[in-house]
């Protein structure tokens, strides 16, 4: 027995657990209601089903489902109940009210809690569901003692020291009526479906929980033939894996755009673009070079079909096809196309992440993210996208989304999702002389040395090319006009040469002509100066001749 | 003039005031009907005693009478103390 947490028994629905701290509170009971369709029956044979995987035996007591229909729902969750009976870990008590049965006054229900003890007691259970127990009011309704009896039936499995789940249907009197919240049960679950915009969303809450914190918002979840799949929506936190490995893009001239090597391995990219930027074409040129690498690709195409996206793409040089062949265990490349509008935001939500529990990609492609938002209004749209990259990038995933910009957005994205978006990549269209050439630029990249250059792109037999713009005279051009402008450009450079080279020689000259004068003055200077030292010498000399002449006379005459 | 045997089993839970009333009106009503010819044999099972019994018939609530003979098979849940109800309920009727 595997069991993490003492105090509790895992459900073995993750986001239901999470929401639970662990499951329900063990060896006591637990209430969930919820109206028919909600998902009651689901999350109690999950919750029986894993137990009995985990080694702890169950008791199913149906007051509603045959056992045979129930044991082919567990079996559609991959739950092999019918050999757990057999081997006699599992015991189902078909308690459906006989409808024939004429019913009198003074009726009794000890028979409920005598067979389920039998059934406890010979399989050696720890976990006990007791679904849709409302019915069996409906079925003595006109029965006077049936209160105290029912209320003699929720004692006994207060103190009957299993961990059970006791379902009913959204009845507010029935739960009341025998102080079920308040009295019996150590934990309740409410679900409930959402109609929003036409798109059907379920939901559950933990409304009450003895011991132990409990988130209140309501958490939806997905009920499908694959079972109960949940997000601990209220629970997430920021721990995703930092990653110092590069995911190189496959495209040479956009890894050189972002430091050389590409983005770090676990980040998410956004290629922002209007109709015909080479969004998808950037996302599949990503995706094929990840397939080539052996990396596995989950593409999420919400637009367009497989084929569409598949048949496109090879017209531009990717082929995607290739890497979709062979079974799901081997294949590179899971191409999974979403209706936008089939669902509502939080279905998509936890489908693609359901999707991406499955396959265990490496990289995950969502294209184009905006077509979840535009179709609605207000935050809950912006909500679920930064969920939803928040859960990829938790999950340690490289991502890769795009997002359509419409013609009059002036390149504004309205997403405004850009802090959860570690690269960002805008593509544009440049129109010029009827021609359209494809431009692109880093916006941001967090923690890598970026060209905050506009480079260009084309399509080419090889793939994508990233080349740099021609940066001339008048600014920056692209494609032909590129050429024609460089062409334009070297007469102008010849002729500036040529005039370059003149005024080089007059400066040359001028500067021989300044140097002649420069030596001619210094030559006048040092004749002038001569001059006066020679005048200056003949007055010294001068003036010594008569001094020595005084002297002469003076001694004469002594 | 058909003459019926009935074989009649009552599952009480322990012997609670509604299961020993439960055996007397049974009880009271097979003297009546042996009177008018009926044969009537009546079985008393304690499903406390016995509780897989109580799971092979799929019992919930109790006192409860079931014919089990002849076929087809009849149920009678509660203290049987409205007689009509009971035979009516157990599809029996007294010549």
């Amino acid at each position: 027995m595997t069991t993490a947490n003492p105090e509790t028994a895992a459900t073995g629905i993750q986001g239901l657990d999470f929401l639970l701290q662990g499951g329900l509170p063990r060896g006591r009971p637990t209430l969930l209601r919820g109206g028919p369709g909600t998902g009651k029956t689901v999350i109690s044979l999950t919750f029986l089903c894993h137990g009995i995987r985990q080694g702890e035996n169950g008791v199913l007591v149906t007051f509603d489902e045959s056992p045979e229909a129930l044991i082919r729902h567990a079996a559609g969750f991959g739950f092999a109940a019918d050999r757990f009976i057999e081997e006699g870990r599992l015991r189902i008590l078909d308690m459906r009210p006989d409808r024939n049965e004429v019913v009198g006054d003074y009726v009794e229900l000890t028979a409920v809690m005598a067979r389920i003890d039998h059934a406890l007691q010979k399989t050696g259970a720890q976990r006990l569901v007791v679904d849709a127990m409302d019915v069996l009011e409906g079925a003595f309704s006109a029965e006077i003692s049936l209160r105290g009896e029912l209320a003699r039936v929720f004692d006994w499995l207060r103190e009957c020291r299993t961990s059970s789940l006791i379902t009913i249907g959204e009845q507010e009197e029935f739960t009341t009526r025998y102080g079920l919240e308040d009295y019996v049960a150590d934990c309740v679950i409410a679900l409930k479906q959402d109609l929003d915009h036409r798109v059907m969303t379920r939901l559950l809450r933990v409304v009450k929980r003895r011991g132990g914190g409990h988130g209140t918002s309501e958490a939806p979840f997905l009920l499908d033939g694959d079972g109960i799949f949940m997000i601990p929506v209220t629970g997430s936190v920021l721990r995703a894996r930092v990653s110092d490995e590069h995911f190189s893009t496959g495209i040479p001239g956009l890894d050189a755009m972002l430091g050389g090597q590409g983005p770090y391995r676990g980040s998410t990219l956004l290629f922002s673009g209007q109709a015909g930027t080479g969004k998808t074409s950037m996302a599949a040129a990503m995706t094929v070079n990840a397939c080539e690498q052996g990396r596995k690709v989950l593409y999420i195409s919400f637009e367009e079909s497989v084929d569409e996206l598949v048949r496109n793409q090879l017209s531009i040089g990717a082929d995607l096809r290739r890497h979709t062949e062979g079974s799901e265990a081997d294949r590179r490349l899971i191409l999974q196309p979403v209706r936008a509008v089939e669902l509502g935001l939080e279905e998509h939500l936890m489908r693609i992440m359901r999707s991406i529990r499955r396959h265990q990609p490496d990289l995950v492609v969502l294209d184009p993210i905006s077509s979840l938002a535009t179709r609605r209004t207000g935050d809950s749209a912006k909500d679920m996208l930064l969920r939803l990259i928040h859960l990829i990038k938790e999950a340690g995933i490289t991502a890769v989304a795009t997002e359509l910009l419409t013609d009059d957005s002036q390149g504004v994205s309205h997403l405004d999702v850009s802090s959860m978006i570690d690269v960002w990549i805008k593509l544009r269209r440049h129109e010029n002389n009827g021609e359209m050439n494809r431009l692109i630029t880093v916006v941001k990249a967090r923690g890598l040395p970026i060209s905050s250059q506009v480079k260009e792109f084309r399509f080419t037999d090889q793939g994508l090319v990233i080349e740099d713009p021609y940066i001339g005279e008048s600014g920056i051009a692209y494609g032909t006009v590129r050429e024609a402008r460089q062409s334009e450009d070297e007469q102008v450079i010849e002729q500036l040469h040529t005039e370059l080279s003149r005024a080089m020689q007059r400066r040359h000259e001028l500067d021989e002509i300044n140097a002649a004068a420069e030596r001619l003055a210094r030559a006048e200077r040092d004749t002038r100066a001569l001059d006066i030292e020679r005048e200056i010498a003949g007055i010294e000399r001068r003036l010594a001749n008569i001094q020595r002449a005084r002297s002469a006379i003076s001694r004469s005459r002594q | 003039m058909t003459t019926g045997h009935y074989q009649l089993r009552l599952y009480i839970a322990g012997m609670t005031p509604a299961a020993r009333r439960a055996i007397e009106n049974l009880e009271t009503l097979a003297r009546e009907l042996g009177r008018q010819g009926e044969q009537v044999e009546i079985q008393v099972v304690d499903i406390i005693e016995r509780p897989q019994l109580a799971e092979d018939e799929r019992i919930l609530a109790t006192p409860v009478v079931i014919r089990k003979l002849p076929p087809p098979i009849r149920r009678v849940v509660g203290d049987l103390s409205e007689r009509e109800r009971v035979l009516v309920g157990l599809d029996i009727r007294p010549l």
